[in-house]
């Protein structure tokens, strides 16, 4: 269950890091289309990450001769990575929420005081996350599969950027695309 | 940091006041420039622009104003500010119809940049079809671009390059934003003189208001959602240079006499918090009345109109 929660949140993670790769690089003004694609795009390669993080585990897996006690290492982290991230997406999650009502104000006092502070944060909650879910791990593959995670969150949240920026460029008027 | 800091954007165009046209930027002035102001920081992000014989060059200038428009457009994505526009505009329209004005309305945003105010009102305003709406600006690449995106999307408005207050026609309606703490001094009062001429009717003018927690906060968020070093550069030093409302609206009463003027949507809620923004508003004496009445449950939020 608790891998399972992981998966979703990272899945959540990637979209929203598509979503804010694509912000601020398209001057349309109806841009639904535009966003979903960044959304999905972003939940798309997480999936590429999760992919090369299960083959990990898989391997770490095949070659343990403790097979049950990495289970329950593997288990016992994931519980506790949930335990940081958990509380920070349920935050980020109840501030979209509020910006469903019909408030320009509150919409507004959402970014100003959730979403920016909560994406300022996110690098820092991430390492938070997996350095509380591998430290009192007491078996290496879990803790370089914790590393591995990471170092994947944030491959992806480069990648997404750079493709980003390229079909920004890509987007500008002929004449000005140097 | 002192208000009369410049803006790297400010400063990277020039243009034949008359003429409009493109004049060459001398790099190493502009650098210069900077460090006698003792900003290090804006004089290395113009030293790294590219230049052709000692000048800017302009093409690449333009590609950087483009791009950091779409970031600009961003924030007031974020923060709603078509909808704030169009609190504003539509008791104003109203207030014009009623009072028998326009047929059509004209509404022209100053410095429009890349026009994306003028176009969020074309797709989501609904102001009505006598309503013309007009974005202009000196950057010919910007308004060529706020050309290309309206087309785009198929929206009834136009741009042009071109000073507002020569235009063979006046606007009923003039409005800026982030636009007016670029006029200091005497230029701000000029600026609103410009406003006081019989076709005139409203003016708006949103701009950043000055709290002591403005820069930081402003700061917070440019490094956050900006990603070019002019935006976010040029947006805190935006907020510091920013006017007071009383500033504004003192300067706009004695410019422009023929106006009740006065300051909107200072305070969220009536509470002491600051909004991000304020609205310098202007209207005709004859219009007051209709105007506030079409404000409706937003009118505690308007201050005195005098």
């Amino acid at each position: 269950m608790s891998l399972f929660l992981l998966y979703v949140l990272a899945t959540l993670d990637g979209a929203f890091c598509g979503y804010r790769a694509a912000a601020g690089r398209s001057a349309l003004i109806e841009k639904r289309r535009y966003y979903r694609r960044a959304l999905l795009r972003g939940a798309t390669l997480v999936q590429g990450a999760v992919g090369l993080s299960a083959i990990l585990l898989a391997c770490l897996f095949a070659v343990s001769s403790k097979r049950d006690d990495l289970v329950h290492d593997f288990q016992a982290a994931s519980e506790r990575m949930l335990a940081v991230y958990l509380p920070y997406a349920a935050i980020v999650l109840v501030a979209l929420a509020i910006r469903t009502l019909p408030s320009v104000d509150f919409r507004s006092a959402t970014s100003v005081f959730v979403l920016g502070p909560m994406t300022a944060l996110r690098p820092f909650v991430a390492i938070a996350g997996v350095a509380y879910g591998i430290l009192p791990a007491h078996r290496l593959p879990t803790r370089l599969a914790g590393i591995m995670v990471l170092a994947l969150m944030f491959v992806v949240q480069v990648s997404l950027d750079r493709i980003a920026a390229r079909e920004a460029d890509l987007s500008l008027p002929a004449g000005l695309t140097g | 940091m002192s208000s009369d800091r410049s803006e790297i954007s400010d400063l990277i165009v020039n243009f034949d006041p008359d003429s409009l046209a493109r004049l060459p930027v001398d790099q190493t002035a502009v650098v210069e420039h900077f460090h006698k102001m003792g900003n290090a920081r804006a004089a290395r992000v113009v030293a790294q622009m590219p230049a052709r014989n000692g000048a800017l060059d302009p093409d690449a200038v333009d590609r950087l104003l483009v791009k950091v428009h779409r970031e600009m457009q961003r924030l007031a994505e974020e923060f709603h500010h078509g909808r704030r526009l169009r609190e504003l505009l539509v008791p104003i329209v109203q207030a014009l119809r009623k009072n028998g004005i326009g047929q059509p309305i004209r509404m022209v945003d100053i410095g429009c940049g890349t026009g994306y105010a003028v176009r969020w009102l074309a797709m989501h305003g609904a102001l009505g079809e006598d309503v013309e709406l007009i974005g202009a600006d000196y950057n010919t690449a910007l308004i060529q671009e706020a050309e290309r995106l309206a087309a785009l999307e198929h929206l009834r408005c136009r741009f042009v390059t071109a000073n507002v207050f020569r235009m063979s026609q006046p606007a009923h309606i003039y409005f800026t934003t982030g636009v007016v703490h670029h006029f200091r001094g005497e230029a701000l009062t000029h600026f609103f003189a410009e406003h006081n001429r019989p076709g005139t009717h409203a003016f708006l003018h949103f701009d950043f208001q000055p709290t002591p927690f403005a820069p930081l906060a402003s700061w917070f968020f440019h490094v956050l959602r900006m990603r070019t070093a002019l935006a976010r550069h040029d947006g805190v030093v935006s907020v510091m240079r920013a006017y007071s409302g009383e500033e504004l609206a003192e300067t706009a009463r004695r410019s422009a006499p023929g106006f009740l003027c006065g300051i909107f949507g200072g305070r969220i809620w009536n509470t002491p918090l600051p909004r991000v923004f304020h609205t310098l508003v202007g209207i005709r004496p004859e219009l007051r009345d209709d105007f506030l009445c079409g404000l409706g449950r937003r009118m505690p939020r308007m201050g005195a109109l005098t």
